[in-house]
């Protein structure tokens, strides 16, 4: 199915065409031309729509490295639907506000670039099927996202929040990837659909739980889930129109996607249950209390969007329950909850895409989004208001807007885990609806703040260089109208959108239920006085009561642990990090060659005494060694003593002339074992050294002994005596070990083959001559060295040439 | 046409020209065509090398046409012939680089041989099927290292090489020494008759002890954990040109001599010998990290970054498993790449900022746009992500040490990526997006214009590297298949 292969690639495309197109289209004209695409790839989706709600999919696949088994699959069902919808939908008209939003004078082309990268990016995670492809897009939309954070880069800000988010969303998708290199060292294949018909062998693997935990953990920091929550806040530093998208809409959804997606692998477990719900409700909570003390609208927004993800995610644990029931009646009970959460996916995106855009028409026009500075806009800026009011409004549940549906279905699956025998029905899981509730009153108090703070009480004087506050101009105003009528469109219509948008969805994460009754259960505006009812009765009145109170209770913020953030956890860690690898690093890099040596050869005495202690081959063997002729002993006996006295020298010439005989000694031998060529060449180079040695000293100053500790003498005489015992050990042992007889009986046949007498001789001139030819270049090389480290001084001062 | 002596054209051609350039020290501009025309002729036979290997199966010849076991023969599998093409690949950047960066004084004085000879020492470590004369290639290399570091007489320089120099003639001592114990052991130098041999006594637990000397020989090489303490100062004293061909190239070969002899001589006591490797390999990852952070210095954080990639290539070849070997070849090609790319990066950072402290750097991306991208893609790259070229290869890895049931190892792999992406991308922020804090130095357009090409293209091929995976993956496998299998490797050398 090409379609869906080039709804991935067209923003791709785009993305490299917005430099040049820019030339022509000057200014935030580009704009017009960006949103074509996403347009464009919105009426080609939704084409579609009628044949996936009749149960059809779009697989389509090409190799791309198929020897690693990764094949570029796409696969379109009714769950990359929902998300494919959005990314284009919800695109669409922020690509139309941005065009408004963006002052002429900024790099519009960039940003452009960088959000149509995203788009792609975004739309390769929903619709890959294989989950290296889907990696592959998955730390794209990190990276993009990472650029438009900083997209205003000179503000510190800016630079904090795009790299806190890279970090934690890279991390969490590194940790994702292990996950899924674990399902394919289970399974054998990258592709979803096959690992979803593989669930039994995966839930049977010793590795389910690491790579259940380890795909969470991918989910949870992209989605800021609790505690990785914390780069969502500070990504709000981004330009408005991309909080909208990518920290609202589209990609902190990634998250909840990746738990849709493998429920259908992973939920036949309750570690899956325990671990989404548990995070999806803690971090709603979390959030939501969180959200009451901010004072920056965008940052409130941003713990609001916290909050609402944890309440998807929660219905998602409660969803996969289903996996784990047998009666049909229990398995509807909990399809219903996932029902809910994709329900409440696309209601968020509504309202709270328009809350941003909202936010962002305030900041536009007065300056700023402190709440403690704005106030009484609700005449000044009708339009704006309303559309605040129906967005918070959703937001806090009510009717009759599609918030209020989707809050009391959630609700409704909190209340139903009570029914669910299944679970050793512990207190915890009881606590749920409980939870829930307190959570949701806390949205409550919010979204009344969003609503009254702004748009009620007391006029503000405009900042200095500000105009009076008036309404936004119509051009950014269509947008946020376009979601809020959707707020309330989705509140008459409801079950088109479950019959058409959320039952293909439903059949992909339920695939061995599908077509089971139930399974898209029809949304009623009312269903009569039941608890989720009351509970949202008392929601509205606890809200407004301590709505009304808050500033009597909000001491509670600044005292103890609420103080203690998450975030100075991260910065700590960071700096901590940086200094505590200064710190060791520099311990042990002493700039001493001293230290350097004596490292080595510590590690080269250790694993050689290791070596010879682990296996315990003590063979010493020396009968067929040759007599030890009195010459030769004391050739060594002179080699001896000149290396002892070597150390106990006090002039350099001393040093030097004892360093000769060693050399002089050793050619001695070369002679005595009739290897006249290599004797020569010992001669000459010993010869050479140390008339080279001579000539330098000359020109350099008294050899000082520098002074050294009696421990530090301690320790080196112990080095290089233990260095010396291991060389002489091993030596001796290999002799002991001796195992073949040596190639060199062939060499005796030397004057035969080669025509030479003597075996050292052929062998250096003949056998092996490119090892001596190879040496010839060496010491060709090395004078070169000499010859330019003679004559090529630099002049002091300057170091490098790009330094200069 | 019969090419027996193929597989010596890359190492033979630059030791040719690296001579003629000898006769035109005063004439810089003939020196740079030279060079370049030598290098490029490599290439040439290299790629034909490649090709031949990958129809007709490993190539050998045995110099003086000794027999097998007597003579020295050079062998050029897969392995070899991938990492020969592309140190020339690198090489070539790096010398066109050069013509815009290091200065006549430097090319009046021998820069181009030393390079060429460099080369030359290094493709024939790669080539070589001989033990002995794999220390002798060593020695050449090293040798033409030492020239290139001291090249200048800088203070800096004349401090940090007698220790370069110093620590690599011990190294140099104990490689002679654990080849004559293997010697008397065996009584061969042969690589593939070593093999045979070993694998004839199975490995006896004297031969493992050898087996660790060979490491600590060729870890000081690799800058592997806890022998590379040598390696960061030594390295940021030359200018860039030399830092990165040393940077790309030089620890690399001591990392093939690990897993040359890991895979042909060691491997019947993996138990003992692989796991020590994996555990220095991890070690060394992690020592690599926390370096890399230390530092708010542009050239010791790439330099630290080599470290934690030894580390990462070695664990692969630890898991001596095909998927482990296969990511190792295809992670230190890339390695290799990336390294050279990165280091000229910094190097035209430096250029254009005048310092390499990235506390004193910022607000770049207004006035070199292209190299803030080049820079964040070749940034990206190296941390793995994912099309480029770090990615495929330590998936693999990772792939290699689940089969092998090492969970924290490959854990310990991708987080490792993080510290990397963190390192890379804090150069980033500071010096593109960062504050202005210096006036820059006024710069000629044409020289950064000239600096950026070899950039742009090792990054381009980096990337195509990462992208095309699958065409290149076919060689990949052929050369993880030899060391998987060292039967291979022996039957084309000691055939008839």
């Amino acid at each position: 199915m090409i379609t869906v292969l080039l709804a991935i690639f067209i923003p791709f495309i785009a993305a490299c065409l917005v430099p040049f197109i820019h030339k022509i289209l000057t200014g935030r004209r580009i704009g017009w031309f960006v949103i074509t695409i996403p347009l464009f790839l919105f009426i080609l989706l939704i084409r579609l729509v009628p044949s996936l709600s009749n149960g059809a999919s779009y697989l389509y696949t090409f190799p791309w490295i198929p020897s690693a088994d990764v094949y570029f699959s796409t696969h379109l069902d009714g769950l990359s639907m929902i998300f494919a919808l959005l990314i284009t939908g919800i695109g669409s008209l922020v690509v139309l506000y941005s065009i408004y939003y963006l002052s002429e004078r900024e790099a519009i082309g960039r940003f452009y670039t960088y959000l149509l990268l995203f788009m792609g990016a975004m739309l390769g995670v929903v619709l890959s099927d294989n989950l290296i492809v889907l990696y592959v897009f998955w730390e794209l939309t990190s990276i993009s996202s990472f650029l438009l954070i900083a997209f205003w880069y000179h503000r510190k800000q800016s630079r904090y929040g795009a790299k806190k988010s890279m970090l934690i969303t890279v991390t969490g998708g590194i940790f994702m990837l292990v996950g899924f290199l674990m399902l394919y060292t289970i399974t054998g294949t990258f592709n979803l659909q096959e690992l979803i018909s593989m669930r039994e062998v995966i839930a049977a693997d010793s590795l389910f739980i690491p790579a259940m935990l380890l795909v969470l953990i991918g989910a949870f920091t992209k989605s800021a889930q609790f505690p990785f929550h914390i780069w969502l806040p500070d990504a709000m530093e981004a330009p408005t129109p991309v909080s909208a998208y990518l920290h609202s809409a589209t990609m902190v959804k990634a998250g909840i996607y990746l738990v849709a997606r493998f429920t259908p692998v992973f939920a036949g477990d309750t570690t899956w249950f325990y671990v989404v719900s548990c995070v999806g409700l803690l971090t709603m909570l979390w959030g939501s209390v969180n959200a009451v003390k901010q004072t920056d609208l965008k940052a409130l927004l941003a713990f609001s969007t916290v909050s609402q993800l944890g309440m998807i995610m929660s219905l998602l644990g409660i969803g996969s329950l289903a996996f784990a029931s047998s009666e049909s009646t229990q398995i509807a009970l909990f399809t219903a909850a996932t029902f809910a959460a994709l329900f409440h996916l696309i209601n968020h995106s509504t309202f709270k895409g328009s809350l941003f855009m909202v936010v962002g028409i305030l900041d536009h026009e007065l300056g700023t989004r402190n709440i403690k500075r704005l106030g009484g806009l609700a005449t000044i800026m009708p339009i704006t208001f309303t559309i605040a009011l129906i967005g918070s409004f959703s937001m806090a549940g009510l009717p009759p807007f599609n918030g209020f549906l989707s809050k009391e279905l959630f609700f409704e699956a909190m209340l139903s885990l009570k029914e669910a025998n299944l679970l050793s029905m512990d207190s915890l899981v009881l606590l749920f609806p409980i939870i829930a509730w307190v959570g949701s009153i806390f949205t409550f108090i919010y979204c009344m703040i969003i609503v009254f703070q702004t748009f009620f009480g007391k006029v503000h004087a405009p900042a200095p260089g500000q105009r009076p506050a008036h309404e936004a101009p119509i051009q950014m105003l269509i947008s946020p109208m376009v979601l809020g009528s959707l707020v309330v469109l989705i509140f008459i219509f409801p079950n088109l959108l479950g019959t058409y948008i959320l039952g293909p969805a439903m059949n992909a994460v339920y695939p061995q239920y599908e077509g089971m009754p139930g399974l898209v259960p029809e949304i009623h505006v009312w269903h009569g006085w039941e608890m989720p009812i009351f509970m949202t009765i008392g929601v509205i009145i606890i809200g407004i009561l301590l709505y009304g109170l808050l500033r009597y209770w909000k001491w509670i913020y600044s005292v103890g642990f609420l103080q203690w953030t998450l975030d100075r956890l991260y910065n700590a860690l960071l700096q901590r990090i940086e200094r505590v690898a200064s710190v060791v690093t520099k311990t042990y890099m002493t700039g001493s060659v001293r230290d350097y040596v004596a490292y080595i050869m510590l590690f080269f005495i250790a694993l050689v005494g290791i070596g010879l202690l682990g296996f315990q081959q003590f063979i010493f063997d020396f009968s067929d060694d040759a007599v030890i002729e009195i010459n030769e002993s004391i050739i060594i006996f002179v080699m001896m003593c000149s290396s002892v006295a070597i150390l106990f020298a006090k002039s350099r010439i001393t040093a030097i002339i004892l360093n000769g005989v060693l050399g002089y000694s050793i050619a001695i031998l070369f002679v005595v074992f009739r290897a006249p060529d290599l004797a020569l060449t010992q001669i000459i180079v010993e010869t050479v050294t140390t008339v080279l040695f001579l000539l330098c000293f000359y020109y350099l100053p008294e050899w000082k002994n520098e002074y050294k500790s009696v421990s530090m003498r301690i320790r080196n005489g112990l080095i290089a005596v233990a260095s010396g015992v291991a060389v002489t050990v091993i030596a001796l042992l290999v002799q002991g070990h001796s195992m073949y007889p040596s190639i060199s009986i062939y060499y005796e046949t030397a004057s035969r083959l080669a025509g030479g007498l003597n075996v050292v001789n052929t062998i250096l001139g003949d056998f092996r001559a490119f090892d001596t030819m190879l040496e010839v270049l060496v010491l060709f090389i090395a004078g070169l060295g000499v010859y330019s480290l003679v004559k090529l001084r630099r002049k002091k001062g300057v170091d490098h040439p790009e330094e200069k | 046409m019969n090419m027996i002596n193929l597989l010596l054209f890359p190492i033979i051609i630059p030791f040719f020209f690296a001579m003629i350039l000898m006769f035109f020290k005063e004439q810089v501009v003939v020196q740079r065509v030279l060079t370049l025309i030598g290098l490029a002729l490599s290439l040439v036979a290299s790629f034909w090398l490649i090709a031949t290997v990958k129809t007709e199966g490993i190539q050998t010849v045995t110099l003086g046409s000794w027999p097998a076991p007597f003579g020295i023969t050079m062998v050029s599998d897969m392995f070899s012939a991938l990492l020969v093409t592309t140190t020339i690949i690198i090489t070539i950047f790096v010398v066109i680089y050069s013509f815009s960066s290091i200065g006549v004084e430097r090319e009046r004085f021998f820069y181009y041989p030393a390079i060429l000879f460099m080369i030359t020492g290094i493709n024939g470590a790669f080539t070589t099927g001989d033990i002995f004369n794999m220390f002798v290639f060593f020695e050449v290399l090293l040798i033409a290292s030492y020239l290139l570091i001291v090249l200048g007489g800088e203070k800096r320089q004349l401090r940090e090489s007698i220790k370069y120099i110093l620590v690599n003639v011990i190294s140099s001592a104990i490689f002679v020494i654990a080849v004559a114990y293997l010697y008397s052991i065996i009584g061969t130098l042969n690589m593939a008759d070593i093999s045979v041999k070993i694998a004839e006594i199975n490995q006896p637990g004297i031969i493992s002890v050898i087996a660790i000397l060979f490491l600590i020989v060729f870890g000081i090489k690799g800058a592997i954990f806890p022998l590379y303490f040598w390696l960061p100062n030594s390295y940021a004293a030359p200018p860039i040109p030399i830092l990165a061909l040393f940077g790309a190239l030089l620890t690399k070969v001591g990392v093939y001599a690990i897993t040359r002899t890991y895979t042909l001589f060691f491997v019947h006591d993996i138990g003992f010998t692989h796991q020590f490797l994996m555990v220095l390999a991890l070690l060394t990852i992690i020592a690599g990290c926390i370096g890399a952070l230390a530092y708010f210095d542009l050239k010791q954080i790439i330099i630290y970054n080599i470290i934690i990639a030894v580390g990462v290539i070695l664990f692969g070849v630890a898991q001596m498993n095909t998927s482990g070997l296969e990511g190792a070849v295809y992670y230190l090609l890339h390695d290799m790449l990336i390294k050279g790319a990165l280091f000229v990066l910094i190097g035209i950072i430096i250029y254009a900022t005048g310092t390499s402290n990235l506390r004193e750097m910022g607000g770049l991306i207004k006035t070199h746009a292209t190299l803030g991208w080049t820079y964040l893609i070749a940034a990206f790259g190296l941390a793995g992500i994912p099309p480029l070229s770090g990615f495929i290869g330590k998936v693999l890895i990772t792939k290699g040490a689940f089969e092998a049931d090492h969970v924290i190892g490959s854990i310990i792999i991708l987080a490792s990526s993080l510290v990397v992406l963190l390192s890379v991308i804090r150069i980033f922020i500071y010096a593109f997006w960062g504050p202005q804090k210096n006036e820059l130095p006024v710069r000629d357009q044409r020289t950064y214009r000239q600096m950026m090409f070899p950039a742009i293209m090792l990054v381009l091929i980096t990337v195509a590297y990462g992208v095309g995976a699958e065409w290149l993956m076919p060689y990949m496998t052929d050369a993880a298949n030899v060391l998987a299998d060292p039967s291979i490797y022996i039957n084309a050398v000691l055939k008839e």
